[in-house]
């Protein structure tokens, strides 16, 4: 039973650090972009490369994949948001966020495999630990690490606060002569390091898989949807909450029908809810 | 009919009546469109406080004031994209309170937007046709299956737009892309749009924006047509000397309320309205 | 418009006799596929390229109509003519049941829950293995004589394709047409005119899913043997990426679109060991530098290499012209 709730918080951390990411690139564009799902795959099938394939340590498999992850954040923002958003078309970037999740899905695909492959133990651990394992505990020490992280920034930060400002009235920062292209750039950076560092965190949980990303980034927006969009709390708890149905369902009613149920839970919370659990009503999901 | 007689009709008639005094003829109340002791209110911000006006067929009614006075917002109202706080809307006696803004075109009342609202992907002829959509009994399956009753009724409809795009002067441009239009044409297209509604009333939302001199003639003369052919207009608008030439009465507001109602002459020599808003 | 006409008229012919000229059994096979994908897509059309609604899920849709016509024409022993229609009714069902709570939400919501019931459609497949074989998948039945020949099934094929092709045709020239281009292009203008945009969007919604459902089944005899990786997530993009290629708000583009794009990986070999990335680096580029789709970049080159000069004409009013428009009988 405590595995079964070990396991679900566990990866409900995962849904909550994709949603986190969600909301940094959505402060700054009001894009909710599909690559979001694919930032953690990367981070993950990179941290094995390194540390498996390439023999090199931790930390620096680590390292590499949060410049990865940076890097692939960069390039959603160049490739699939910079040109569309300057467009009048609103949806456009769903499908230039789509096409780029595809490519790089297939991509990883290509080069890696299509079977999971196991991801290295990062401290050295019995593979019997039962509920104290790593594989657990890392991915919610990082996604509550990354929500009080990213509570500070905002408000300690000037950076941070430029974040928030333009997520408020970006046309008006951009009066202010807040250099908003540079600024939303900075946060797709920071989101994919971010992403990575998640992907990172739950490899022991999910392996390297090339087809991660897709499913993440389903579940991290019925995450962030719950929750709240804009909400790094309801981030956490919307997670909490996915991860714990998908856990107990899979525990009492079999795992055919996890998708079947979070998206019932998604719908829920929309029906009677539709800004989710901490949204504020003003934020206008796209 | 449109004798608006000299009882000012303002905010503080007594509380059991709900229109002003002046429309308590019966006309108003029929076939009217009315909005009686309206109150429109935004969080904390009063855009509209107790204000009654009414517009009826075969009238041009001007709504001016200066900005943040609560045109817009009564224009609004009356077009069903607000809900009135308290008040009443009515329509030829129906009370629209509720009523979704699809069903303002369905009795007829059509309107036009600050900024023209047009399909850039489709023809002028197509954009024009468009407002024609309520008299459309073509449903979805029946177009699917391609009775001919739609290409019928399609056709019919099309014709009766393009014989309205050369009344309003866009004759020439039927056929091209709307994103195409200049500015003139744009509202103009807009106000064709609106009359292939065949509406009851329509709501002109500072129609005058952005036209020529002789474009704003050309504008006083659309409306005057539209007014002699049995329809209410309501001007919401800037240019008050255009307001005062096309107008047979007019409300001004300020700040949310009604300050002056009446003739133009009345309203233009009335001093509040000249220290709030003509400005000295 | 009559260029258009001719176009789809020449196509017509070209595929009405096809058997005729076709080389082999292979491509008669690739325009049997072409004409079932068509069957989705022209529905679809309507959906994304007119009332710009973004489902990317389709292809749970069509796997749920060859599953129902596997099952229903094979172990059941339906005449496959009734499984058809019963993959098409179940899959409009779908379609209602989805779309009512889904197309109220806005574009990214909708497109989630789109891709999240193909998904589910998947993880259904898999977890009922008695009823569709599971991971081992169906054989599918082929339809009686004279459907039973590749030629005679073609025919049939392209007879479905043909007639979704004029509903749909139907509905872009007329009302219908400019209303649901209105809820894709300006929903404040859709609502002034008295377009009920809810209930359009469902409506056209569920007729995407008969359509996906008829393709399904189609599909499925023609593959004659079905799997659940016949019908990944990707298929989904492939469909998004013919209609967006093809134009939004056209028939004939989209049909076309679609005729090379399956055409593509199996005439450009090296494209097929590409596969989906390809189309996804198709659609990025169509995304980023022809948004409007191919057919647009044609007619930018027409009025380029021809240019009719637009003269600025003033507006003048017909005044006389239109009291006698506003006169009509309401």
């Amino acid at each position: 039973m405590w595995s079964v709730l070990v396991s679900g918080l566990a990866t409900g951390a995962l849904f909550a650090a994709t949603a986190l990411v969600y909301n940094v690139m959505f402060s700054t564009s009001k894009v909710l972009s599909i690559t979001t799902g694919h930032i953690a795959m990367l981070g993950g099938v990179f941290g094995a490369w390194f540390i498996t394939a390439l023999g090199l340590p931790w930390i620096v498999g680590l390292v590499g994949a949060l410049v990865v992850g940076a890097a692939f954040g960069w390039l959603t923002d160049v490739l699939a948001i910079r040109r569309v958003l300057a467009r009048s078309d609103e949806h456009l970037w769903l499908l230039s966020t789509l096409a780029l999740a595809t490519m790089v899905q297939q991509a990883v695909g290509l080069w890696w495999g299509t079977e999971p492959k196991p991801f290295p133990r990062l401290i050295p651990q019995d593979f019997g630990a039962g509920i104290t394992d790593q594989k657990f505990w890392l991915p919610i020490v990082v996604a509550v690490a990354m929500a009080l992280g990213l509570e500070l920034f905002y408000r300690r930060t000037m950076y941070g606060k430029l974040f928030l400002a333009m997520s408020e009235d970006a046309f008006a920062a951009r009066a202010r002569g807040v250099p908003t292209d540079r600024i939303r750039a900075v946060s797709y950076v920071i989101a994919g390091a971010l992403g990575a560092l998640a992907g990172f965190a739950a490899g022991q949980l999910t392996f390297a898989y090339f087809a991660l990303g897709l499913t993440l980034t389903l579940n991290g927006f019925i995450a962030l949807a719950v929750g709240g969009l804009g909400s790094n709390v309801g981030a956490l708890i919307g997670g909490a909450a996915l991860g714990l149905l998908n856990a107990f369902s899979s525990y009492f009613v079999g795992g055919e029908f996890q998708q079947t149920i979070s998206v019932g839970l998604l719908m829920l919370v929309l029906l009677l809810k539709p800004e989710g659990l901490l949204g504020s009503k003003n934020t206008r999901p796209v | 009919m449109s004798s608006a007689g000299t009882a000012a009709a303002s905010t503080s008639s007594a509380g059991d009546e709900e229109l002003p005094a002046e429309s308590q003829t019966g006309v108003d109340g029929d076939d009217a469109l009315v909005a009686a002791r309206i109150t429109k209110r935004f969080g904390g911000l009063t855009a509209l406080d107790d204000v009654s006006m009414s517009l009826r067929p075969g009238e041009v009614h001007g709504l001016i004031g200066p900005n943040g006075s609560g045109k817009t917002t009564m224009l609004n109202l009356l077009s069903g994209y607000y809900e009135p706080t308290s008040g009443v809307i009515r329509c030829r006696g129906e009370q629209l309170g509720r009523a979704t803004v699809q069903r303002r075109a369905a009795i007829g009342v059509a309107r036009t937007f600050q900024q023209p609202r047009l399909l850039g992907a489709l023809s002028v002829l197509d954009n024009a046709t468009l407002g024609g959509w309520s008299h459309s009994r073509a449903g979805f399956v029946a177009t699917l299956l391609g009775l001919p009753s739609v290409g019928t009724g399609d056709r019919a409809l099309r014709a009766q737009a393009a014989e309205l795009l050369h009344g309003v002067g866009l004759g020439h441009a039927i056929h091209r892309r709307a994103n195409l239009l200049e500015h003139a044409e744009q509202r103009f297209l807009e106000i064709a749009r609106g009359l292939a509604l065949r509406p009851r009333f329509i709501l002109l939302d500072e129609p005058a924006g952005g036209l020529t001199a002789s474009e704003i003639e050309h504008l006083g003369g659309l409306i005057r047509t539209i007014r002699n052919a049995g329809i209410g207009v309501l001007l919401v608008e800037h240019h008050t000397d255009f307001v005062f030439r096309v107008c047979d009465r007019v409300t001004t507001l300020d700040v949310g309320r009604m300050i002056k109602h009446g003739t133009p002459t009345e309203v233009r020599t009335d001093p509040e309205v000249i220290r709030t808003y003509l400005g000295a | 418009m009559k260029k258009k006409s001719a176009a789809l008229l020449v196509v017509g012919l070209l595929a009405a006799t096809l058997p005729f000229w076709a080389a082999d059994q292979y491509q008669l096979h690739l325009a049997a596929l072409i004409a079932a994908f068509w069957i989705l897509i022209g529905g679809l059309n309507l959906v994304v390229g007119y009332t710009g609604q973004l489902s990317i899920g389709h292809v749970g849709l069509l796997a749920v109509g060859a599953y129902t016509f596997a099952i229903l024409a094979g172990p059941e022993e339906v005449h496959p003519a009734l499984a058809v229609l019963a993959s098409g009714g179940l899959c409009g069902l779908f379609g209602l049941l989805l779309g009512l709570p889904s197309l109220r939400l806005p574009g990214f919501y909708f497109a989630m829950a789109t891709m999240a019931v193909a998904l589910i459609v998947g993880e259904f497949i898999m977890a009922n293995g008695d009823l569709t074989g599971g991971g081992i998948g169906l054989a599918v039945p082929s339809f009686p004589a004279p459907f039973d020949s590749p030629a005679g099934f073609y025919y049939l094929v392209l007879g479905l394709a043909a007639l979704v092709t004029w509903c749909t045709w139907n509905v872009a020239r007329r009302m219908w047409g400019r209303g649901l281009i209105a809820i894709r292009d300006n929903p404040v203008t859709a609502q002034a005119v008295g377009v009920p945009v809810f209930r359009a969007k469902l409506k056209v919604f569920v007729f995407s899913g008969i359509t996906a459902g008829v393709a399904g089944a189609v599909f499925a005899s023609l593959q004659s043997y079905i799997t659940p990786d016949t019908f990944v997530f990707e298929l989904s993009l492939f469909f998004f990426v013919c209609i967006i290629i093809g134009g939004r708000g056209s028939i004939v583009g989209p049909l076309i679109g679609t005729m090379i794009l399956t055409a593509l990986p199996e005439l450009v070999a090296p494209l097929a060991k590409l596969g989906n990335f390809f189309y996804g680096l198709l659609l990025l580029v169509v995304v980023l530098l022809v948004p409007e789709g191919i057919g647009r970049v044609f007619e930018v080159i027409a009025e380029r290499l021809r240019p009719r000069r637009i003269e600025s004409i003033p507006v003048r009013p017909d005044l006389d012209r239109l009291t006698r428009a506003l006169q009509r009988p309401r």
